[in-house]
């Protein structure tokens, strides 16, 4: 009885393994066929000009949402320490230096694969089990070149032009609520950043939001894609998706901030 | 062979085998269509019609056997290497496949727009006969998600028939629609083939209907090609298997209904 429990428990860690191993591989795949269908160049504008709309445009407002409160929530928690220990002078640089290398990339990369990544799956995954990428097949149109790689550039693009915008907009709610909640003036802030805050610090910031746009694009066009049955196919690809790229993101970032500082 | 012999036909398919995971689909089709000839198959559902269209369309590989159309033996090649083969097949699918980001009138001029080498203007010229002659005149503008099941259909078989193929394959072209569109539509499918020239692949489930517009019926059971004769007296046809099927009697050989009459 215990054996045949074990052996159970060793069959589904087996399969589990099995299965992330197959998507990886699936990813990787799609990646390669991304690549090879960016040399030499052959993207339908149109489509790409619709998806930069879509993705960044749209988003923008719960990007900006976000953030502010991203910045708020380290004045407002860094806030009773700098009380307490007379340190305005690094308020500013403290909030900043965590939104700008942390908080601001991963917030608005997790909120973007919510928004973004979440409904690219499910559009993708809807024309695959309804046939549509079978039908540009048919017209001899490659669906990847024609629907993945767009999309693929336009979160990419997207996701740095948000973060980029998610950051200014974090510090603005730092130092908002330092002047409103802790009664730190807005130049005390501004003089902590701009003396303390180096462009590095931004930088890592875009660096990583590069490849969190990377891993969302891919992982939400994957499922979106490989999609099996019908709109119960599409729930567990959109889970999958979203899965996917929350634990990839996290991963990614203890990689990045180990690798680069 | 066999290259000579695969440009005699315009659709060739020599002891075809398909299979899904463990389900087997097909096991030994063979199937030949000259140019110009207009070809029923029928079969129960899940019996593989559909897959026959998308290996003719290549689609789908096979998994043994050989697919010839139009000359080219399609086991082995790309996806890049099919495109020029593709430009010259039509195809409607079963579900539509219609683009819901794109309107009814962009979907019909999608397969021309991306062959290239007609004008814009004689784009939209082409496109408004064929929204015309399936009746879809005042819906250019709405998007598919905003239109019936036959609806979706005629604009699906507008977009097969838009850039003149030389091969047409039409999968359930009628199903969905009543009995006075479903002979419109007919109509309209035999006129374009007469235009045109036309090797015609149709799969339906309204015998009645499609006998009237191919000339001969294939019955695809149990993943082969068990009976091919002439479409005007497919009700009459000596295997018994088909005269069941086509009569839809309940008492038979046909498995598949006696066990859903069992069940």
């Amino acid at each position: 009885m215990k054996a045949s429990r074990l052996a159970r428990f060793v069959e589904s860690i087996g399969a589990g393994a099995t299965r992330v191993a197959q998507e990886t591989g699936g990813i990787v795949v799609l990646t390669w066929q991304v690549l090879r269908a960016l040399v030499p160049p052959r993207i339908d504008r149109r489509e790409l000009f619709k998806n930069l709309h879509k993705m960044g445009n749209r988003s923008v407002a719960i990007v900006a949402l976000t953030a502010f409160f991203a910045g708020a929530l380290m004045a407002l928690q860094s806030g009773p320490f700098v009380k307490k220990f007379g340190a305005t002078a690094i308020a500013g640089y403290g909030a900043g230096y965590a939104v700008l290398r942390e908080i601001g990339p991963i917030l608005i990369a997790l909120m973007f694969s919510g928004r973004v990544g979440a409904n690219n799956t499910a559009e993708l995954a809807t024309m695959t089990v309804t046939e549509q990428l079978d039908g540009l097949r048919a017209l001899s149109i490659d669906p990847i070149a024609y629907l993945v790689v767009p999309r693929v550039i336009a979160m990419m693009v997207m996701l740095v032009a948000l973060t980029a915008i998610g950051d200014l907009v974090a510090l603005v709610g730092a130092a908002a609520v330092a002047r409103v909640m802790l009664d730190i003036e807005w130049s005390t802030m501004y003089y902590s950043m701009a003396d303390n805050l180096k462009p590095w610090d931004f930088l890592l910031g875009i660096y990583k939001s590069v490849a969190f746009g990377g891993v969302i694009a891919m992982s939400s066009c994957y499922f979106g894609v490989s999609v099996r049955g019908g709109a119960v196919g599409v729930g567990k690809a959109v889970n999958a998706a979203v899965v996917a790229a929350a634990v990839s993101i996290m991963l990614l970032d203890f990689l990045l901030t180990y690798l680069l500082g | 062979m066999t290259e000579a012999r695969a440009t005699e036909a315009a659709i060739r398919l020599a002891d075809v085998h398909k299979q899904f995971g463990r389900r087997i689909v097909l096991s030994g089709v063979s199937l030949e269509l000259a140019p110009g000839a207009r070809l029923g198959l029928i079969g129960p559902a899940a019996s593989g019609k559909s897959v026959i269209c998308k290996l003719a369309c290549g689609l789908e590989q096979a998994d043994r056997g050989s697919v010839d159309v139009l000359g080219v033996r399609l086991g082995g090649k790309r996806e890049a290497e099919l495109g020029a083969l593709r430009r010259r097949i039509g195809m409607l699918f079963q579900n539509y496949a219609l683009f819901d980001f794109l309107s009814v009138e962009r979907n019909v001029a999608f397969p021309l727009e991306q062959r290239g080498g007609m004008t814009a203007g004689d784009i939209a010229s082409r496109v408004a006969e064929r929204l015309r002659s399936v009746g879809l005149v005042g819906s250019e503008h709405k998007l598919t998600g905003e239109l019936s099941g036959g609806m979706k259909k005629r604009v699906g078989i507008a977009r097969a028939t838009v850039a003149d193929a030389e091969i047409v394959i039409y999968d359930e072209p009628t199903a969905g629609l009543d009995p006075v569109t479903t002979q419109k539509i007919y109509d309209l499918l035999a006129a374009d083939q007469a235009r045109t020239g036309a090797t015609v692949l149709a799969v339906s489930s309204d015998v009645v209907a499609l006998a009237k517009f191919v000339d001969e019926i294939a019955f695809l059971y149990q993943g082969r090609i068990i009976y091919r004769g002439p479409a005007a007296t497919i009700a009459d046809a000596p295997d018994p298997l088909v005269r069941q099927f086509v009569r839809g009697d309940l008492e038979g050989p046909l498995e598949d209904v006696q066990q859903e009459a069992s069940a």
